[in-house]
């Protein structure tokens, strides 16, 4: 029997073993919505192509499962191009499934017709403009596998119209088998000997903790390993969580906002060992001076990540799954070298005592307040911007999926949509997203689909008015001109969330002034964080409140600022 | 000035990612030729590079799906590439000469 092209596709989503897609309809795409009912896929209709993708992205974070977005042709497509842009900056597997405008218009500048294969090039792994109908099941079976494999990230496959329109008789999905690539080199024999030598070697080591320590799977090897080493360590933002916070040897995050203890034993390490992490700029600082005393031994599975901002000296590509195991093997047959006198420095009271953790400023308070009262298992979205960084700063659960943000795109709009994504995939857990007044008006629409779907997310606002980092920049950097940061303005959010049917509520700076807060504040943000409905709560908090400790740009990790200091 | 060769399998878009790879770097393309070769296709390209650069193009071009294999040939005399770039085109005044008879 003879199905259509759109019923295809279904057919192909269902066998990579996708039950839910994020979209938005139009023209081009109508004949896949069309063929919807009875699929077997069931889709969340978002009020924006952007919120689809970051929904999609959600959904994939926390999974770790292939997030699948779809959209029109044209204006469609083009605003998935920022969600693409962020899945391929933090490694998300994404399939995006784009409308095009019928076969024989394209090229004319039709209706509602860009180039999304063109447009998004540099910023997928792989994407496809479909030609014909016998093309599909081969198209997505690959952009899956492209998704998946090795490092994830995004894939595009682009539709015509009239492709979801054509019927064929279809035999079922197949299966696709990659081509042998040089490129999927793995670590040479003999790495874990050159490790243990070096540690030997070593008197000042550390280790860092990256993204890709989660993605692998391997978090459980590495703690044992980590364990093993008991040397300083510390994590990217991304990744939070793949060690637990009350671990002796962990120093929090490291990087432009990280601890002062992490940044510090970062800069006087002789040896570094990166397990999972690409050592961005916000990690490293001026790369030129970035860990200038240290050899560096960079376990990660993508080949293009090494020597990209300070080259190794022992790249170990591969899975971590199979490195970390491998290496934590020869590590036990031979006798540790101790390294409790440096451990002693690194980790020791002196230098927490002199991390500012502005236990006086309300909204650090008030961040440690809500994590403290988060049911067990909970996963925090933050958006972009201080409130982020502070997140990210306080944040103390061991949950390796926990922590969810736009960490290399820095995607403003982010967390409210991505939340719709985590919400649905994990229904019984406690999601908390974290915005900023500025970032949370990009996509403020999204709560119609939180209200629609009766999803149970807790959605914070710390309202300071301003866009607070690019405000914190101009007030350190730019003489305090606060060029078009200034959001006095806002609507009241409070007003907006109850005309979309919301609860909604506001809390003070001042209830954060008490330690410990009052039982009434107490009990506010139990009911808030245990409503089964959603929930916005809106925190007022002085506009002019920093984020310390910070390295500003150009400067060496040693160099960070830890208070305000005179403008420059 | 360098010259790399790179092998690929003729699937859509590839040529334009191994392309991209140099172009998002800013750098010029003065030399690009690419053809048939035996089962699959193979493009050549001059670059003037750093050693950094080569080493993240490298890694780069490896990442794409259907590259098979790069390689880099001799550096290049920069003279070979002092022509014009794109080659010059047809005088207007010829042009209008031509659209008016």
């Amino acid at each position: 029997m003879e199905i259509k092209g759109a019923d295809i596709v279904l057919q192909c989503l269902r066998a990579e073993g996708v039950e839910l897609v994020f979209g938005y309809p139009g023209g081009a795409i109508m004949p896949l919505y069309d063929a919807l009912e009875g699929s077997g896929v069931r889709h969340i209709l978002t009020r924006h192509e952007q919120g689809a993708v970051f929904a999609a992205e959600g959904y994939a974070r926390v999974t770790g499962e292939v997030g699948v977005a779809m959209a029109t042709s044209g204006p469609g497509a083009t605003n998935l191009v920022t969600g693409i842009a962020d899945a391929k900056m933090d490694s998300v597997p994404l399939v995006c499934i784009t409308g095009q405008v019928r076969s024989a218009l394209i090229g004319t500048d039709a209706f509602q017709e860009t180039d999304v294969f063109g447009v998004t090039l540099s910023l997928t792994k792989w994407s496809r403009l479909v030609r014909t109908i016998d093309e599909i099941p081969e198209a997505i079976a690959e952009g899956f596998h492209w998704a998946r494999s090795g490092r994830p990230g995004p894939v595009v496959i682009d539709i015509p119209t009239d492709l979801l329109k054509a019927k064929k008789e279809f035999s079922g999905p197949v299966k696709f088998t990659p081509h042998a690539r040089p490129a999927d080199a793995k670590a040479e024999g003999g790495f874990t000997d050159t490790i243990v030598a070096l540690l030997r070697q070593s008197s000042k080591p550390v280790a860092l903790v990256g993204a890709g320590a989660k993605l692998s799977g391997a978090i459980a090897e590495l703690r044992r390993l980590l364990d093993e080493l008991n040397i300083p360590t510390f994590a990217t933002v991304h990744g939070l969580g793949a060690v637990p916070p009350e671990t002796p040897y962990y120093l929090g995050m490291v990087g432009m906002h990280g601890t002062r203890a992490a940044n510090m034993a970062l800069h006087e390490t002789d040896l570094l060992l990166v397990f999972g992490a690409r050592l961005d700029d916000r990690v490293t600082g001026d790369p030129t001076r970035f860990a200038p005393h240290a050899k560096i031994v960079h376990f990660e599975i993508d080949p293009a990540q090494l020597d990209r901002v300070r080259p190794c000296d022992l790249p170990v590509i591969g899975n971590l799954a199979d490195t970390i195991p491998a290496f934590h093997v020869e590590l036990r047959r031979h006798s540790s070298p101790d390294f409790s006198s440096w451990r002693a420095v690194a980790c020791g009271d002196e230098r927490a005592e002199l991390d500012p953790r502005g236990l006086a400023q309300p909204t650090i308070r008030f961040l440690d307040e809500l994590f403290s009262r988060l049911p067990q298992d909970s996963v925090v979205l933050t958006d972009v911007g201080q409130h982020q960084m502070w997140a990210a700063q306080r944040y103390r659960s061991a949950s390796p999926r926990g922590f969810i943000t736009s960490g290399g795109l820095g995607a403003m709009g982010f967390a409210l949509p991505a939340a719709v994504g985590v919400q649905l995939a994990k229904p019984d857990t406690c999601v908390l997203c974290v915005s900023g007044d500025g970032g949370f008006q990009m996509n403020i629409q999204e709560l119609a689909t939180v209200h629609r779907l009766g999803l149970p997310v807790k959605m914070v606002i710390i309202d300071n008015k301003y866009l607070g980092m690019v405000r914190q920049w101009q007030q350190l950097f730019y003489q305090r001109n606060y060029a078009e940061t200034d959001l006095s303005d806002n609507p009241d959010f409070v007003e907006i969330a109850k005309a979309y049917k919301i609860h909604s509520f506001r809390l003070n700076e001042d209830a954060m002034r008490e330690f410990p807060v009052s039982s009434e504040t107490g009990e506010q943000i139990d009911r808030f964080l245990h409503s089964p409905e959603p929930e916005l709560l809106v925190f007022d908090c002085a506009p002019e409140a920093n984020v310390f400790p910070m390295v500003p740009a150009g400067a060496a990790l040693s160099e960070m600022l830890l208070e305000e200091e005179p403008t420059q | 000035m360098q010259t790399f060769h790179i092998r690929y399998r003729n699937t859509q878009g590839t040529l334009m990612r191994i392309l991209n790879a140099a172009s998002r770097r800013a750098l010029d393309l003065p030399l690009v030729q690419a053809e048939a070769a035996e089962h699959d296709h193979q493009v050549t390209l001059a670059l003037d590079v750093n050693q950094k650069q080569v080493g993240q193009l490298y890694r780069e071009w490896y990442g794409i799906a259907d590259v098979i294999k790069v390689s880099s040939g001799a550096a290049a005399h920069a003279a070979t590439w002092a022509a014009p770039h794109p080659p010059a085109g047809v005088v207007i005044e010829e042009s209008r000469a031509a659209a008016r008879a």
